[in-house]
């Protein structure tokens, strides 16, 4: 195994994974992030006397929210080698449609028939990417550009409506002291990480993702595989959507547009390959947590905004270094002798 | 730059393009002797920049406007280099007007000076220009900064740690606000700027910065906002503990909530002013004016007055528009998020919800003549002038006096 063949490490890490055995490279990724937020969480003291504390906490998981949902649906495309540029379009559609069929009250059922649009839009890209064999990147840029336009058309501007009662519930109350969406996120985490690395779906997404080739003789089908990994990703930001109407309680047509960069790098710095086939849910969580503590922790360092951002690039750039793979390889080389 | 230069030109040709299509459809069922004017938008998508466009398509749609007027909306995004773009095609198909809320003060100015030769008229509305042929219509230069500001030091009795709420990095609009509101802070050491952060104008993100900030200094003792404040009320709700006095622009969740006795008695204070949608109205109509001959009135700043609704002063409205000094809508009536300052009984008494939500005219309302005066607005260099000297007074205070000395 040499370190320039990226391919056959991440076989190798897979299979880590499936034999369950030894610390695979993605738990090691995992708990390098993980381990990377408590420390600027703790280390925060320094910065200001009140952060450190548990309601910085809780604070970054109700903001780290969003970024969890969105980037588990971003992290199947990107297993599966691809890449989904519309989601800060299926956001505002997600919200303006909860804001305008739900406001305040509404049926049971209007709330899972809003995400059923949205996984439309998902199969919409997938049909485009696996059928017609459009690159990812074009496909879902486009369908992101009709969204957004039919939205502008269909709102006038100014999307109506509150917050549905069920959104308001998730994000605005409490049990036992936590937020309520904290405990929704614990279960989400659980249930996204179970479909990814403990399902027959979720293997066959890492198969497409590593070599297609070799998982359509291997009988994967790779094009309903893939189109799945699109709908679910749709559907992710669909609800992220309402979870954004609940929190701000109400819609407006650019509400997706600070999410997209953000829910491709919690994937790549939880140590997704870019390229598809290698990475684990659990480190786009620690992912997507790393860089919403890192973003509570610059706001409160006195800094201009130039500065703000420089540092906060320059963490990101730290980070991904450690997860090299020499840096790996070197880890892992002991237990291997 | 081969290939930049090419990618400009295929922007120039489809805008062309779409333009020249757009006058063709629109010539098709136009009568002899309709004025051509465009509707330039940089970007569309929140509340208030949908509002200036509704009201400008409603006007254009109310008699005796809805036979002399042939109102063509292009939204360009973003870039400087679309909006160009956009302008050299308006041109082109032989605009009378050009009604713009422009994405920069100084990048277009080349354009304007083209089309003003020309014999175009551009009238921006709330963001300026500083080409002198262009008539700037804006609330910029009214002190919404300073005005804000003193507010917040009454309210604080000169001193506590406070957050800063800004706009957009790099933006005029923000850099004067901000000026303005520093000239005041610095006058007093007991205020603190514990945090200052961009909000980008947006609830949503000025919910989430303010979070951030909050985390680091749960004892903040007022916050000053520029557009985006309700989305600062409900962090420091989320964060559950107590509300502070705070200052911030037009939305309709502001209003409510500085009314609401519940948050009063929690500690929410404060004044809603800020940017008006309604300028875009005021515009428009005077370029008709000037279109039909029934004004004269060379190339210049009009500055239009700072709204400014102390809690006290909130009235809701009744009906469908601003009358009998009412300056806010029931909940539930529009979104938290819906912009106020739309109306005005005065200049745009033609309005009502109707036009702001969708851009149709009101039933049976006619164009009334606006007032003959005009307030000429200060010089402010880099906003509305180049090489010129701002007066002295720049930062006066014009809405309210200090009541603690510093």
């Amino acid at each position: 195994m040499s370190v320039s063949e990226p391919k056959g490490a991440a076989f190798q890490a897979s299979a880590d994974l499936r034999r369950g055995g030894g610390i695979s490279r993605e738990t090691t990724n995992a708990i390098i992030v993980f381990g990377l937020s408590i420390l600027l969480i703790l280390g925060s003291r320094f910065v200001s006397p009140a952060l450190g504390s548990w309601s910085q906490v809780l604070t970054v998981l109700m903001l780290a929210s969003f970024l969890i949902v969105l980037s588990f649906g971003q992290g199947l495309v990107i297993l599966v080698g691809g890449l989904d540029l519309s989601i800060p379009a299926v956001i505002t559609l997600g919200g303006v449609l909860a804001t305008g069929w739900a406001g305040g009250g509404g049926d049971w059922y209007v709330l899972p028939a809003i995400l059923a649009i949205c996984g439309l839009v998902g199969a919409f890209n997938g049909f485009g990417v696996t059928v017609l064999k459009i690159p990812p990147f074009i496909m879902t840029m486009a369908t992101s550009i009709i969204l957004a336009s039919a939205a502008l058309g269909y709102t006038s501007g100014t999307p109506r409506g509150a917050s549905p009662a069920a959104m308001t519930a998730l994000m605005k109350t409490t049990w036992v002291g936590i937020p309520v969406v904290v405990y929704f996120v614990l279960l989400f985490v659980l249930a996204g990480w179970l479909l990814q690395s403990r399902t027959v779906f979720g293997r066959k997404l890492y198969a497409i993702g590593a070599n297609d080739q070799a998982a359509r003789v291997a009988g994967v089908a790779i094009g309903p595989v893939t189109t799945q990994a699109y709908v679910v990703s749709a559907i992710c930001a669909g609800f992220v959507g309402m979870m954004l109407v609940g929190y701000a309680n109400g819609a407006t047509l650019r509400m997706g547009d600070n999410y997209l960069l953000p829910s491709i790098a919690a994937v790549v710095i939880g140590g997704s390959s870019i390229l598809g086939g290698r990475g684990s849910f659990i480190g786009t969580v620690g992912g997507a947590v790393l860089l919403t503590t890192l973003g509570t922790v610059i706001a409160a360092i006195g800094l201009e905004q130039g500065w703000r951002t420089v540092i906060e690039g320059g963490i990101i750039v730290a980070a991904l270094f450690f997860m090299r793979e020499e840096f790996f390889a070197r880890l892992r080389r002991p237990k291997r002798s | 730059m081969m290939n930049w230069k090419r990618i400009r030109r295929a922007t120039m040709l489809c805008t062309t393009a779409a333009v020249a299509l757009a006058g063709l459809v629109g010539s098709a069922h136009a009568e002899d002797k309709k004025f051509k004017i465009y509707l330039s938008l940089s970007y569309s998508g929140n509340a208030w920049q949908s509002e200036a466009a509704n009201i400008v398509k409603a006007l254009a749609a109310t008699p005796p406007y809805d036979k002399q007027v042939e109102l063509i909306e292009v939204i360009s995004g973003t870039d400087p280099q679309a909006q160009i773009s956009a302008y050299e095609s308006m041109i082109e198909a032989g605009a009378d007007g050009i009604v713009t809320f422009p994405i920069s003060s100084t990048a277009l100015n080349r354009v304007i000076k083209r089309g003003c030769e020309q014999g175009v008229k551009f009238f921006t509305y709330d963001a300026t220009v500083t080409e002198p042929c262009a008539y700037n219509v804006s609330y910029i230069t009214a002190g919404f900064g300073e005005n804000s500001a003193q507010a917040l030091v009454n309210e604080l009795g000169g001193k506590g740690k406070i957050f800063l709420s800004r706009g957009v990095p790099g933006n005029s609009v923000d850099k004067r606000h901000t000026d303005g509101a520093m000239h005041i802070f610095k006058q007093y050491p007991g205020i603190e700027i514990a945090a200052e952060y961009y909000s980008y104008w947006d609830d949503r993100t000025t919910q989430q910065e303010t979070a951030k900030a909050l985390a680091a200094h749960p004892d903040v003792d007022g916050i000053w906002a520029q557009a985006g404040e309700y989305g600062a009320i409900q962090a420091l709700q989320d964060a559950g503990t107590k509300l502070v006095p705070m200052t911030g622009e037009n939305s309709n969740g502001f209003r409510l909530a500085l009314a609401n006795p519940d948050m009063q008695a929690k500690g929410l204070k404060g004044v809603s002013a800020g940017s008006p949608p309604a300028q875009s109205g005021y515009a428009f109509k005077l370029l008709m004016e000037i279109l039909t001959g029934k004004r004269e009135l060379e190339a210049t700043n009009i500055e239009y007055p700072l709204p400014w609704v102390p809690a006290a002063s909130v009235k809701l409205c009744e009906g469908e528009t601003f009358e009998n000094g009412c300056n806010a809508f029931p909940d539930g009536k529009v979104p938290s998020s819906f912009v106020t300052e739309v109306f005005n009984p005065e200049l745009l008494p033609e309005l009502s919800l109707l036009s702001a939500l969708e851009g149709k005219p009101t039933p049976g309302a006619t164009i009334q003549p606006l007032p003959a005066e005009i307030v000429k607005a200060p010089n402010e260099p880099g906003i509305n002038c180049q090489n010129c000297e701002p007066p002295a007074d720049l930062y006066k205070l014009t809405k309210i006096q200090p009541t603690v000395s510093p």
